[in-house]
Formats: structure tokens, sequence, C-alpha cells
């Protein structure tokens, strides 16, 4: 009986708990088991303590589910109240999307009108235009930020797409 | 995952396994009992997300396990990987080895002592593998799912956790 035995013995015990093992391992273990005292404590002793982890027993707080539920029910109200707002303002930003982009070539050729009478440079109006054309979008991405702020980050972690 | 009802029934139908994960990961039961109430909030607000592939349990100690991690986070500006790293110089230990551990009072039957003593002893990251594994019976591939970590990885762990789970069985409970 060699080392190298008593080795491979301990790594397949352990094997056998953590990923399973082979047939054929797991016959050449039992034969080794059958003829090591050292080994045959071992598995034993892991067996052992497995069965207790398994068995072991934790003393639930009491009232812990309830609390948890009425929190939940809570939070589930302030969601469904939130959301009439929420559809509502997305609603506003894509009315307010559409208006915008039918609107441009009438808003520019105005934005021109006023800079040829008023003499300003045709850069001016020009990115007067350009700041009137991203205020419905600045407005989305703020309202989108103070949503993240409010709810916090959403990790990756939550995504299911591992 | 918006229905109340619906989120009534899951809170008692996984109420002591997902309690149980959280007392044995942070080691102390007032914080696993708020981790256990912020998880079901996060279940709620986060629910349309989990598409029913894997199961329900494994998003479920995902997220506890990671309303955790950002706790530390947000004690400590380093991940909670390096911090329970035990090949680092300085692990986290998350029961206070010096006090009588709240995770012991609450580990109510006598006989379970010692090996619940010995587990303490294990590092968490440890410790952590081992519950999802032989009390959670979770498979390799969903503890790699639930702990973000390649299934080597999740290997290696359980390999040193059973290795220092007997190794402080050995020692006995003192």
């Amino acid at each position: 009986m060699n080392h190298a035995r008593h080795a491979r013995a301990e790594q397949l015990i352990a094997q056998e708990r953590v990923e399973g093992i082979s047939q054929a391992e797991r016959k050449w273990l039992a034969a080794h088991l059958q003829e090591c005292a050292p080994c045959t404590d071992l598995a034993r002793q892991t067996d052992q303590a497995l069965r207790s982890m398994r068995a072991a027993a934790i003393s639930f707080p009491s009232g812990l589910a309830s609390r948890t539920q009425f929190r939940v029910r809570l939070r589930a109200q302030e969601l469904r109240e939130r959301e009439p707002k929420r559809r509502a303002l997305w609603l506003t930003c894509a009315v307010s999307w559409i208006f915008g982009v039918a609107s441009a070539p009438y808003v520019w050729s105005l934005f021109q009108w006023f800079g040829q009478h008023t003499g300003a440079p045709k850069l001016v109006w020009e990115l007067a235009f350009g700041l009137w054309w991203t205020l419905p979008a600045l407005f989305v991405v703020a309202v989108l930020l103070m949503e993240r702020v409010h709810q916090g980050d959403e990790p990756a972690w939550m995504r299911q797409d591992r | 995952m918006r229905d109340p009802d619906l989120l009534d029934r899951l809170i008692e139908q996984y109420q002591f396994r997902l309690f149980r994960y959280l007392l044995y990961v942070t080691g102390n039961k007032e914080r696993a009992e708020d981790f256990f109430q912020e998880t079901w909030i996060r279940v709620l607000e986060r629910g349309h997300q989990y598409d029913g592939k894997s199961k329900f349990e494994v998003w479920l100690f995902a997220i506890a396990r990671h309303l955790v991690i950002d706790w530390h986070r947000s004690k400590k500006p380093q991940s909670l990987d390096t911090l329970t790293d035990p090949e680092r110089e300085h692990p986290l230990q998350l029961v206070n080895e010096n006090a009588v551990s709240p995770l012991h009072q609450v580990l109510s039957q006598e006989n379970e002592e010692i090996v619940q003593t010995s587990l303490q002893k294990i590092p968490a990251i440890y410790r952590e593998v081992l519950v999802l594994r032989f009390q959670e019976e979770l498979q390799i591939d969903e503890m790699a799912g639930v702990l973000s970590i390649p299934l080597s990885t999740v290997k290696s762990r359980l390999y040193r956790g059973l290795e220092a789970l007997r190794g402080a069985l050995q020692q006995g409970p003192a």
C-alpha cells in the first residue's frame, strides 16, 4: 500500500461527493476502502460531516416571513401607484419627439428667418436650432438618470444573460 | 413577479433556505434578517428579469449574495472575493470569532454543535460553497451562476472547503 494509492483514494472520496466519479473509479475506491482502515475512516468522517451539515437545524425568526410579506406588499403598491405617472411621462416624451421630428423643417426655417432678420451669425442660429432639437432628448436622459438614482443601479449580475 | 400573492407563496416556500444561506454567508442573525427582506424587495422590483431558464432559487441566491457583496463594498472599497480570499494576508472574517456568534446561537440542535462550530472556523468563501452544494443541493453549474465564477473555481473551492471542514472537525470544537 503506497502513498500514491492513499492520495488517490483521498482525492476520489472528495470527488465522489463534489462532482461524482466513474464506475471504474468507484470500483477501485471500494476495493481500496475494504483493505485500508485510514481511508475508510476518512470516507466515514466526510460522510458524517456532510450528513450533519444537511441535517443542521436553523430556528427561523418568528414573524420574519410575515414582516417581509407586508413590506413586499407595500412596495408593490408603491410601484403600482407610480406606474401611471411613468406611462404618462413616456407618452409625453413620445408625443414631444414626434412633434419635434414633424415640425423640424418649419422650425429650421423659423430659425433661419430669425437669424437673417437679427443679423445673427449662421453658426449661432444653427446652434440654437440644435439646442432646441436636443432639449426633449436631454429631458428624457435627465428623467432616466433621476430614476436610476432613485432605484439604485441595476447590476449586471441581475440580468439573466449569462 | 409583481403579484404580491405569488410573492407571498414564494416567500413561504423559500424562507428557510434563503434565511439559512444568508445566515451562513453573513454569520449574523440580524443582518441575515435585513438581507432576507431586501432580497424579496429586489425580487419584486426585478422579477421581470427572471427568465425561467434556471431554477428560481439560483436567481434568488444570486440576488441575496450580491446584496451582501454590495453591503460589504459600501463598507470597504474592495471586492468580496478579495476580502474573502483566505490566501490573502487578511481575509474577511464574516463571523466575529471573539464573540459568541449569533449563528451559533440560532443553530439549535445540540448534536450539530461540533459541525456548526467547525463550519464557523472555515473561511466564508468556502463555507458558502459547502452550504450551496450540500445543504441547498445546487448543481455545480448552478453554483457558478449564483457565485458568478467559472466552474473550475467552484470545484476548487468545494475541494478546499471539504478539506477545511474535515480539518476543522478533526480539531474539534475547542
